[in-house]
C-alpha cells in the first residue's frame, strides 16, 4: 500500500532508466514485470559463466586471468583500487588449467578472480588495513574466508584499498592512496570497502571480499553500482579479519550480480573453530535461488511481504534517492510483493549509539598495534615512549580520533552514560527490527542518503561523514543480513550515478534476500550498471 | 572549563520517550552543530556531574598515542563536536532496558582450551621488529622509581 508515498519524482533520473515519465505507481503495479519491450538482457553471473566456459573448454583460466590483469594495468593508474596485486595470479591459473586438462575435479570457484580487502589476512601477501603501522606486514596465515576461497580454486588477485582499519565512508582515510569511483573519477567510491567495490564495478576482479561494521560493504556497493552483501553476524568466520568493533564486524561479499555475491557468500560461510562467534547454523545451498529468467512466473514474488522503512525516506535524503527507492518498491509490487510502510521508532538513535560502540570497541581492539610484535616500530629510550611514538606515527587522523573518543566513552564514570547506554539503545533497535520482521519477509530502504559525492567534500567534517551511515548502522547493531543492489541512477558524473536499494532480512535468512534480490535484478529494465569510464567491458 | 559548570547544573528532567524520531532524524542528518550544552538533559540513571568534556592530552596519554600540539588542537575540536553529538543518547529513556552486548547468537561454540603448535613460526618471527633469540626486544621498562 503505497498510497501514502509521494509519486515518483523521476526528473532526477536519467532518461534511459526504467519507470520514468508520468506513470503512476498503480499502473506500474499492474504491469507485467518481465514482458516489456525496453528490456535489455539481464546481468550474468561471472562465477557461473566462468565455471561453464572452463569446463566446456571454451576458454582457459589463464586467458581469463590475463584479461583481468590487463584491465587492472589499464585502469589502475586512475582508479587506485589495489594496494597490492599478486604476482602468482598466472601461475595459479595455469595450475587450474592443468587440472582441467588432466580431467581432475576443480573447486566451485576455479579460475574466479577475487579481490580481498586489505584488512583480511592473506598469507605471505601484504595485509595492512591501509595503515602505516602495518606497512609491509605479511601475515603468517590466511583468514578462514581466504583459506576457503583458495581451497575452492579461487584466485586472490590482490588486496583492495580501504579507509584505515575500516574507519571511514569514502576510502579517503587510507594511509596510501585515494580510490576513485569508476562512474566519475572525481568522486569517492564510498567506504570503507571502497577498493573492493570499485574493483568489481570496474571489472578488475569478478567478486571481492569486504568487511562491514556499519555499512562498509553496502554503502560503497551503492556508490559503485554493484551488489554488496552483508551476512548475518556469525555467518562468516572472522578469523583473520583485523578487528575494529567486534560486536558489529562481519566479512561481506561484492559481485556484479546477486548470484555472484551469493555464491561467494556460500563459499566463505560456516562455523570455524578459530572464531567462537561463528555460528553452527546450516548454510543452505544458495545456488538454487538463481533461476533463469525463463522460469519466472508472471508474479514470481507473489505474496512476499515487504516493509518500506518510513524513517529512511524522510528529510535529509536526496530526492533522487527517494524516488529511486519508491520506484524499486513499485517494481517489487509489480513482481507480486505486498509492500507496506513500516516504522522503526528507534531508527535515528542508531547512529550515535553505533559511533559510541564502534569507537569504544576500536579503542580496545587497536591497542594490539603497539609496534612490538609486528608492524612499524619507532625506537625510543623507554617502553611507553616506544608505544606512543609507534602509534602516534603509525595511525592516521581518523583512527586516532576514534581511539580517543572510545577511550573517553570507556573512562571510569562515563561507561554507563555512553557505552552501556548505547548497548541499551541496541536492545531497542533489535526489538523494533524484530517487530517489523514479524510482519514482513524483508524490509527495504535506500543504502545511503545520497549517491557518491566528490572527493574531499566531507573529508574534514566528521559529523557530515557519519550522517551518511544512517541507513546502514542499525542493521549491524541488530546483527541482521542485508543486501544492497543497484536500483537506479541519479544525475551526476558523465552518465549518471548509481543508487542502491537495501533489503534487510531476518537473522540467517540470506536465502530470502538472495531470492528476492536476484528476481529484482533480473527483471529490472535498463542498461545494466556498467560504469562509463570502462574501456571494452561488456 | 566553562562547559563543566554548565553540565553540572543540568538536572534530571523527566525522561522523554523515544518518539523523537522524526525531528532527530532530520537533525541528525544535518547535525545541528551548535547544540548548546544547556539544552542537553540527562535522565535520572546517569550522574551528570561526572560527565566532563574530553581532555585530549590526557586521553592521548591513556591511549598511548603521541600527538603534536597542532594535532591536539585539531583532533580536540573534532572530538568535542562528536562527544557533544553523543549527548543526544542521554535523552532516551532506557531505565528498564537490558543492554545488548551484541547480536543474539547461540552460545557453546568455544573450543577446548588446549595449546596447539602453530607451524609457520618463522613467518611470525620475521614480522617482529626487534628480537634476540627467543625474546622480543624492547627498551628498558623500569626507568626510575
Amino acid at each position: 500500500m503505497l498510497s501514502t508515498l509521494q509519486p515518483p519524482r523521476s526528473l532526477t533520473l536519467l532518461p534511459f532508466r526504467r519507470f520514468h515519465g508520468s506513470k503512476t505507481i498503480a499502473s506500474l503495479a499492474s504491469s507485467s514485470p518481465t514482458l516489456d519491450a525496453s528490456f535489455v538482457s539481464p546481468p550474468q553471473s561471472q562465477i557461473l559463466t566462468t565455471r561453464r566456459s572452463l569446463l566446456s573448454g571454451e576458454t582457459t583460466a589463464s586467458e581469463i586471468a590475463k584479461s583481468y590483469l590487463s584491465r587492472i594495468r589499464l585502469t589502475e593508474p586512475q582508479l587506485k583500487c589495489f594496494l597490492h596485486v599478486s604476482e602468482n595470479v598466472l601461475k595459479e591459473a595455469q595450475e587450474i588449467d592443468q587440472r582441467i586438462s588432466r580431467g581432475e575435479e576443480v573447486g566451485p570457484l576455479a579460475g574466479v578472480v577475487i579481490g580481498v580487502k586489505d584488512n583480511i589476512c592473506t598469507e605471505g601477501m601484504p595485509s595492512t588495513a591501509a595503515s602505516r603501522i602495518l606497512e609491509h606486514y605479511r601475515p603468517p596465515f590466511d583468514a578462514t574466508a581466504v583459506k576457503k576461497i583458495k581451497e575452492m580454486g579461487g584466485i586472490v588477485v590482490g588486496k583492495t584499498n580501504m579507509d584505515e582499519f575500516g574507519m571511514g565512508s569514502t576510502t579517503e582515510a587510507s594511509a596510501f592512496q585515494v580510490t576513485a569511483n569508476p562512474w566519475d573519477l572525481t568522486r569517492v567510491p564510498g567506504g570503507s570497502s571502497g577498493g573492493s567495490a570499485a574493483a568489481v564495478a570496474a571489472r578488475q576482479c569478478m567478486v571481492s571480499l569486504g568487511s562491514d561494521t556499519g555499512g562498509s560493504v553496502r554503502q560503497p556497493a551503492s556508490f559503485c553500482g554493484v551488489v554488496g552483501l552483508k551476512p548475518t553476524y556469525g555467518r562468516v568466520s572472522r578469523f583473520g579479519l583485523m578487528a575494529y568493533a567486534s560486536s558489529l564486524d562481519v566479512i561481506g561479499c561484492f559481485g556484479s550480480t546477486v548470484a555472484d555475491a551469493g555464491v561467494l557468500l556460500h563459499a566463505v560461510s560456516g562455523y570455524d573453530r578459530f572464531d567462537s562467534t561463528s555460528s553452527k547454523q546450516d548454510v543452505p545451498e544458495f545456488d538454487t535461488q538463481f533461476l533463469s529468467m525463463d522460469s519466472f512466473e508472471s508474479k514470481p514474488l507473489k505474496g512476499v511481504r515487504v516493509g518500506l522503512i518510513r524513517e529512511t525516506l524522510e528529510e535529509g535524503v536526496d530526492s533522487g534517492v527517494r524516488s529511486a527507492t519508491q520506484e524499486a518498491a513499485s517494481h517489487l509490487e509489480a513482481l507480486g510483493c505486498v509492500v507496506t510502510e513500516v516504522s522503526l521508532p528507534s531508527f535515528s538513535l542508531g547512529l550515535p549509539a553505533y559511533y559510541v560502540i564502534a569507537s569504544s570497541e576500536s579503542s580496545s581492539n587497536l591497542s594490539r598495534y603497539d609496534g612490538v610484535r609486528y608492524g612499524n616500530q619507532v625506537m625510543a629510550d623507554e617502553l611507553n615512549k616506544l608505544y606512543e611514538c609507534s602509534r602516534g606515527q603509525g595511525f592516521g587522523g581518523e583512527v586516532k580520533m576514534r581511539i580517543l573518543m572510545g577511550t573517553y566513552a570507556l573512562s571510569a564514570g562515563y561507561y554507563d552514560a555512553y557505552y552501556k547506554r548505547a548497548q541499551q539503545v541496541r536492545t531497542l533497535i533489535r526489538k523494533d527490527f524484530k517487530a517489523a520482521l514479524d510482519h514482513n519477509d524483508i524490509l527495504i530502504s535506500p543504502a545511503a542518503p545520497s549517491a557518491a559525492y566528490k572527493i574531499g567534500e566531507k573529508k574534514d567534517d566528521p559529523l557530515a561523514m557519519y550522517a551518511g551511515d544512517i541507513m546502514t548502522v542499525n542493521v549491524n547493531l541488530a546483527g541482521l543480513p542485508a543486501i544492497v543492489l543497484p536500483c537506479g541512477l541519479v544525475e551526476g558524473g558523465p552518465s549518471g550515478l548509481p543508487v542502491g536499494l537495501q533489503m534487510i532480512g531476518a537473522a540467517f535468512d540470506e536465502e530470502k534476500l538472495l531470492k528476492v534480490g536476484h528476481i529484482f535484478e533480473q527483471t529490472l529494465k535498463g542498461s545494466g550498471f556498467v560504469p562509463p569510464t570502462l574501456p571494452n567491458v561488456a | 572549563m566553562a562547559t563543566r559548570a554548565l553540565l553540572a547544573v543540568v538536572t534530571a528532567s523527566p525522561p522523554r520517550m523515544i518518539q523523537i524520531k522524526a525531528s532527530t532524524f532530520s537533525s541528525s542528518l544535518k547535525f545541528q552543530r551548535h547544540i548548546t550544552t544547556i539544552g542537553r538533559c540527562f535522565s535520572s540513571d546517569t550522574n551528570p556531574s561526572v560527565l566532563q568534556p574530553p581532555d585530549v592530552s590526557r586521553l592521548a596519554e591513556t591511549a598511548r598515542i603521541s600527538l603534536t600540539p597542532s594535532e591536539i588542537e585539531e583532533c580536540g575540536a573534532k572530538i568535542r563536536q562528536v562527544i557533544d553529538w553523543f549527548g543526544q543518547l542521554q535523552q532516551v529513556d532506557v531505565s528498564s532496558v537490558e543492554p545488548a552486548i551484541r547480536a543474539e547468537m547461540e552460545g557453546g561454540n568455544l573450543r577446548e582450551d588446549a595449546p596447539e603448535t602453530f607451524e609457520n613460526r618463522e613467518s611470525i618471527r620475521a614480522s617482529i621488529p626487534r628480537f634476540d633469540e627467543v625474546y622480543l626486544k624492547v627498551p628498558k621498562v623500569l626507568n626510575k622509581e
